[in-house]
């Protein structure tokens, strides 16, 4: 299946064999459809969702606390304050992580350093620090230093860091090395090489990355409320039993706040290409 | 001057791409080096600012034996030698003007150059060279918006900015059309004119060289087998150089044609 034999009765072999992709996609079959066979409907009540969906974007009226729309909205106006915080947060640990992230990308990118005793105990580091959990993250910021801002400007630090120096590191292997190797003819230290030819061709995935990882950190704040984290998610992690109403206008907020930083980054991407 | 003394070179894969040259380029010529491909023409020029480090044998500039030295005084030597790549090898996201000062950075300090802190007669030298090659109107255009022989000239702007006494150019004109060709060669006569910097080409366009350069060296198999001005060329030369009659695209023939 892999043999070829051309014409004249030569023979080469195809290296890669696609039987290993095959068994990959039969077995990946096998377990959807025993989910499908082993299916009971009577496990799930479709109604429940549309009651508690109902019950977040309403305001709640019980016999104990009856508010009304004016209540909802101003309650998404008192939420500029937990929501402040969380930007802060994200903020903070974006740029921290990323400058951080800096110093590791370019010494896990084989093309900038060739020697693989440098790039391979980097990326394992990198590697390591990525597979922890933004929440254990934060768990052990609250354990260092409290619930508080600090404690998530930690979290996300790790986090982002984490993201910034894998992304930076593959971009910095596309780079074109032509230039790199001009540079050099021209007199210039490695120094010089690097910031002269492949700074301006990180600059803008550098940008997009940051703006991407703020947005992943924006994001993650939503269920970091749950060990402590301030902010929004802190809102929704106090609300979530009783005042699904309260859960569902910092929700409202939340996806507001993404949607308007997606916006920003696709302007900015767009001005960077 | 640049000298070559007995210089080999043997690849980590056991090629020999050098195999004892010897010859001598005097200040102001324009050399083209000619040849097969993988005759070793590219590495002959290449090891003439230690881009390439040779086997044995030794490469003189100015008598500095390139081979020995390292370092700082490797920079400074590489400083006053500019090089034209087949591919130009711009960075591609920055301005003309950025890539032109760049050829400037080997002047300064580290710290100097990362804070892009130029003083402003070296800001014009840039903006002379690249109004040298025509292209002054381009300067804060971003390179790739260019076409391919503008970006050429690009890279003889950023060569010319180092203040160089020679100019290597490894296939200069190899990837552009044949009349952009015959405007970039017209950059290089210019160079080599007007500045009086020297010129050493690989070419692999027989009829340019011919038409370009005052001198031409063959290369065949790590050696040269001819070194004589242009005009001592004749049919039998070039099939001792090649091996064999030149084939159709080895001839860039008359572009107006």
């Amino acid at each position: 299946m892999n043999k070829f034999q051309i014409t004249n009765g030569k023979t080469i072999i195809k290296p890669f064999n696609k039987i290993w992709f095959i068994i990959a996609i039969l077995i990946t079959l096998v377990i959807i459809l025993w989910q499908f066979i082993t299916y009971d409907p009577s496990m799930i009540d479709m109604s429940q969702l549309f009651v508690i969906v109902k019950q977040m974007f309403t305001p709640k009226n019980t016999i104990l606390s009856q508010r009304t729309w004016g209540d909802y909205f101003a309650f998404m106006w008192e939420l500029r304050n937990p929501l402040w915080i969380t930007i802060q947060m994200s903020i903070g640990g974006t740029i921290i992580g990323s400058i951080f992230a800096i110093p590791f990308a370019i010494l896990a990118a084989r093309n900038v350093f060739k020697n693989k005793y440098i790039s391979v105990p980097f990326r394992f580091i990198m590697n390591l620090i990525r597979t922890i959990p933004v929440i254990l993250l934060a768990i052990i910021g609250v354990a260092m230093v409290g619930t508080g801002v600090l404690s998530g400007i930690i979290g996300f630090t790790v986090f982002s860091f984490g993201i910034m120096a894998k992304m930076l590191y593959e971009a910095i292997e596309t780079v074109d090395m032509n230039p790199f190797e001009a540079l050099e003819s021209t007199g210039a230290n490695k120094f010089q090489a690097f910031s002269y030819a492949i700074v301006p061709q990180i600059f803008s995935p550098f940008v997009s990355i940051l703006l991407y990882i703020f947005e992943l950190n924006i994001r993650a704040s939503a269920i970091l409320g749950f060990v402590g984290i301030n902010g929004i998610g802190e809102v929704i992690s106090v609300n979530r039993l009783y005042n699904y109403d309260r859960v569902g206008a910092a929700v409202i907020v939340l996806f507001i706040l993404i949607f308007a930083l997606q916006l920003i980054n696709s302007h900015v991407r767009g001005k960077l290409q | 001057m640049i000298k070559f003394v007995d210089v080999t070179k043997t690849y980590l894969n056991g090629v020999q791409a050098l195999k004892g040259v010897n010859l001598e380029i005097q200040d102001g010529e324009f050399v083209a080096i000619i040849g097969l491909s993988g005759a070793g023409k590219s590495t002959m020029l290449r090891s003439i600012n230690k881009m390439i480090e040779i086997t044995s044998g030794q490469i003189y500039i100015d008598g500095i034996d390139v081979s020995s030295i390292k370092g700082k005084e490797l920079r400074m030597l590489r400083r006053s030698i500019g090089m034209i790549f087949q591919s130009f090898n711009l960075v591609k996201k920055m301005s003309v003007f950025n890539n032109v000062l760049s050829g400037r950075v080997a002047y300064h300090s580290t710290c100097k150059t990362i804070l892009g802190l130029f003083p402003k007669q070296e800001k014009i030298l840039a903006l002379d060279s690249l109004d040298a090659m025509g292209i002054l109107d381009k300067a804060f255009t971003r390179a790739d918006q260019l076409s391919g022989g503008q970006q050429q000239r690009v890279a003889l702007a950023r060569a010319l900015t180092q203040e160089p006494k020679v100019i290597l150019a490894d296939e200069p004109v190899a990837s552009l059309d044949p009349i952009t060709t015959i405007q970039v060669m017209d950059d290089f006569a210019k160079v080599n004119k007007e500045f009086g910097i020297t010129i050493v080409a690989n070419m692999h366009h027989v009829d340019l060289a011919l038409k370009y350069a005052t001198r031409i060296i063959g290369v065949k198999d790590g050696l040269v087998v001819f070194d004589g001005k242009s005009d001592e060329i004749n049919d039998q030369t070039l099939v001792n150089i090649y091996g064999r009659s030149l084939k159709h695209d080895e001839l860039l023939g008359d572009p107006n044609e």
